[in-house]
C-alpha cells in the first residue's frame, strides 16, 4: 500500500487522536479535578493496572458486555427480518400486528425496563430482551419499506410465466430489499449497544455499564470514561463490521466509479 | 398465410376497458387477429392506443374486458411457452448478467445447472460474449435490453412477445439490433409478436402488420408483407417496401 492510498483511511484514526490530545492537554492546562474529567491516559490506564489495584476485573465485563451485545443484535435482526417479511406477506398480518409493533416502539422502554427485570429477572437474558425493544423497529420498517419497494413492472417477470408467491419473495423482494435491511441493521447495531449498556445500569452485576453505574457511586471516575471509551470502541465496530458485511453481500452496489 | 394451418394463438372482437374509481377509459377498442405459428407480426400503432396492453393481456398479466383469446395450436402452453420483452430492460441490478438469463428457468423449476450452457449460447447470440459475469449497471442500455431478449428466450418459448424493445434507443444501434433480431428469429424458428411505433421498422422485419387506430383502437389494416426472405437492407429499395410503408401511413391516417 502506498502512502497515497494509505492517508485517506488514516483521517478517522487521525481525528480521533487530535481529539484524545486536545482532551488531554485541555484537563492539564485548565488544572479540571479528575472526579470532573480523567485525562484519557489516565482512564486508559485504569484498564492496564494490575489485578488487585484495578476496582474491576475489566476482562470479565468486557466479555459480558461483548456477549450482551453480540447476540441481541443476532437476534434483533433475525426476529426483526423475519417479523418484517411475515408483515409484508400477508396483509392481514401487518393490519393486526403493526399497531402493536408502533405501541411498543412508542414505550419509554428505558422506564418500563424496572418493570422487565421483575418480570425476566437479573442478567444476560433481561438484558437481551431491552436492547431488542429498543432496537428491533428501525429493522422491521426498514425491511418492510424494502420489501414493498419493488418496482412494479419487475413483479410482471414472475408473473407471466406463473412463478408462485413464494418466488416473488425470493427472487424479488427480498433481495431488492437488501440495502434497506443494511440501513435497518446500521440503526440496530447502535441500538443494541445503548440498549445493552442501558441494562447493565438497571439489571445486572456485570459489564461495561455495571462499571459506569458503580463508578458514579464511588465518584470514581477513571473507569466511567475508560468505560465509556470500550462502549464507544464496540458500538463503531459493530457498525463497521455491519457495513463490511453489506460490501461482501451486494457487490453489485460497490461496482461503478472504482473500475471505470 | 394459408389460412387452413392452425393459429397458434388467436384474438376474436378482444376489448379492454379499465376502469378507476370514477372514470373508464377504453383501451382496447376491437381486435381480432390470428398469429400463425413461426410467423413474425408487427403491431404499429399510435401511443396510448393499447398495444402494450394487448401484449400483457396476451401474456396473462391483464384480464381482458371481452371477446375471446383462444390457442389452436394443442402443443402450445401458454402458461409456460411465452417469452416477454419488455418496453423496458427490466433487469435485476443485484444478478450478474448470467443469472439473469437464467430467471425463467428458476420460476420454471427447471434445473438450472442443465441450462447453463444454453445461456452462453444465447448471450453469444446477441452478441454478448464474455460479459456474463458482469452486472446491468454496467452495460448499456442496448446491451441491457440484449440480455433482456436472451432471457426472454432461455426457456425456449414458441411465442415471442416483444413491446417496442428498442424504442428507446439510438437510430445505429436499434438498426443492428433489428437485423440481430431476424438472424435470431431465423435460427431459433419462434412466433414473434412485435409491438412498435417504427413503420420502417415493421415493414423491414415483419411477415405481417396489424395497423390499430388511436384509441379506442380498432384495427385500421392487416397487411402481408411479401418481401424476400431472407431480409437485409437492399429491401428497403424495393418498390413494394415504399408501398407498404405507404399502406400503414394511410391505416394510421398520416397523409
Ligand atoms: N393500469 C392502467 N389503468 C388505467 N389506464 C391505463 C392503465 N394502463 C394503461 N392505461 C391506459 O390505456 C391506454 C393504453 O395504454 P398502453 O400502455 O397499452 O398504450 P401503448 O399503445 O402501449 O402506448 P405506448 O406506445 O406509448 O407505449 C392509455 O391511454 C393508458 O393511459
Ligand atoms: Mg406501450
Amino acid at each position: 500500500m502506498s502512502l497515497a492510498t494509505l492517508a485517506p483511511k488514516l483521517k478517522t484514526p487521525a481525528v480521533i487522536l487530535a481529539i484524545l490530545a486536545i482532551w488531554q492537554g485541555a484537563v492539564g492546562l485548565f488544572e479540571i479535578r479528575e472526579f470532573i474529567l480523567p485525562t484519557p491516559l489516565s482512564a486508559l490506564e485504569h484498564l492496564f493496572l494490575p489485578q488487585p489495584d484495578a476496582n474491576y476485573n475489566w476482562m470479565v465485563h468486557i466479555r459480558a458486555t461483548l456477549l450482551e451485545i453480540g447476540l441481541s443484535f443476532v437476534i434483533t435482526s433475525v426476529v426483526g427480518i423475519s417479523i418484517a417479511i411475515a408483515l409484508a406477506w400477508s396483509e392481514a398480518s401487518r393490519k393486526v400486528s403493526m399497531p402493536l409493533f408502533v405501541f411498543v416502539n412508542s414505550l419509554p422502554i428505558i422506564a418500563i425496563a424496572p418493570i422487565l427485570v421483575l418480570w425476566s429477572g437479573y442478567g444476560l437474558k433481561t438484558n437481551i430482551l431491552i436492547a431488542f425493544l429498543v432496537s428491533f423497529f428501525p429493522v422491521v420498517i426498514n425491511t418492510l419499506a424494502g420489501l414493498a419497494a419493488i418496482e412494479e413492472e419487475l413483479l410482471d417477470l414472475v408473473k407471466y410465466l406463473h412463478g408462485t408467491k413464494l418466488q416473488v419473495f425470493l427472487k424479488l423482494r427480498i433481495p431488492n430489499s437488501l440495502p434497506y435491511i443494511f440501513t435497518g441493521l446500521k440503526i440496530c447495531s447502535t441500538m443494541c449497544v445503548v440498549g445493552a449498556i442501558v441494562g447493565e445500569f438497571i439489571a445486572s452485576d456485570r459489564g461495561l455499564g455495571y462499571i459506569i453505574i458503580n463508578s458514579q457511586y464511588t465518584m470514581d471516575s477513571p473507569p466511567i470514561y475508560a468505560g465509556l471509551m470500550l462502549v464507544s470502541l464496540f458500538g463503531v465496530s459493530l457498525f463497521g463490521l455491519v457495513g463490511l458485511a453489506e460490501r461482501i453481500l451486494m457487490p453489485w452496489a460497490r461496482r461503478g466509479v472504482a473500475e471505470k | 398465410m394459408s389460412d387452413d394451418r392452425k393459429a397458434l394463438i388467436s384474438l376474436r372482437n378482444v376489448k379492454k376497458v379499465y376502469r378507476t374509481r370514477d372514470t373508464e377509459l377504453e383501451a382496447l377498442g376491437d381486435v381480432s387477429f390470428d398469429v400463425f405459428p413461426g410467423e413474425f407480426v408487427s403491431v404499429v400503432g399510435p401511443s396510448g392506443c393499447g398495444k402494450t396492453t394487448l401484449l400483457k393481456i396476451l401474456a396473462g398479466l391483464l384480464p381482458h374486458s371481452s371477446g375471446e383469446i383462444v390457442v389452436e395450436s394443442e402443443n402450445f402452453d401458454i402458461e409456460r411457452e411465452v417469452g416477454f420483452v419488455f418496453q423496458k430492460p427490466l433487469l435485476l441490478h443485484w444478478r450478474k448478467v448470467l443469472d439473469n438469463v437464467l430467471l425463467p428457468i428458476e420460476i420454471l423449476k427447471i434445473n438450472r445447472k442443465s441450462m447453463v450452457g444454453r445461456a452462453r449460447e444465447l448471450l453469444s447470440l446477441v452478441g454478448l460474449d464474455g460479459f456474463e459475469d458482469r452486472y446491468p449497471n454496467e452495460l448499456s442500455g442496448g446491451m441491457q435490453q440484449r440480455v433482456s431478449i436472451a432471457r426472454a428466450l432461455i426457456h425456449d418459448p414458441k411465442l415471442l412477445l416483444m413491446d417496442e424493445p428498442f424504442g428507446a434507443l439510438d437510430a445505429i444501434t436499434r438498426e443492428r439490433l433489428n437485423m440481430e433480431l431476424l438472424h435470431i428469429w431465423e435460427e431459433t424458428k419462434k412466433t414473434i409478436l412485435f409491438v412498435t411505433h417504427g413503420i420502417n421498422e415493421a415493414v423491414f422485419l415483419s411477415d405481417r402488420v396489424i395497423v390499430l387506430t388511436a384509441r379506442p383502437s380498432r384495427m385500421a389494416a392487416s397487411l402481408d408483407i411479401d418481401l424476400p426472405r431472407p431480409r437485409s437492407q437492399e429491401v428497403r429499395t424495393d418498390p413494394a417496401f415504399g408501398r407498404y410503408a405507404l399502406e400503414i401511413y394511410k391505416g394510421l391516417e398520416i397523409t
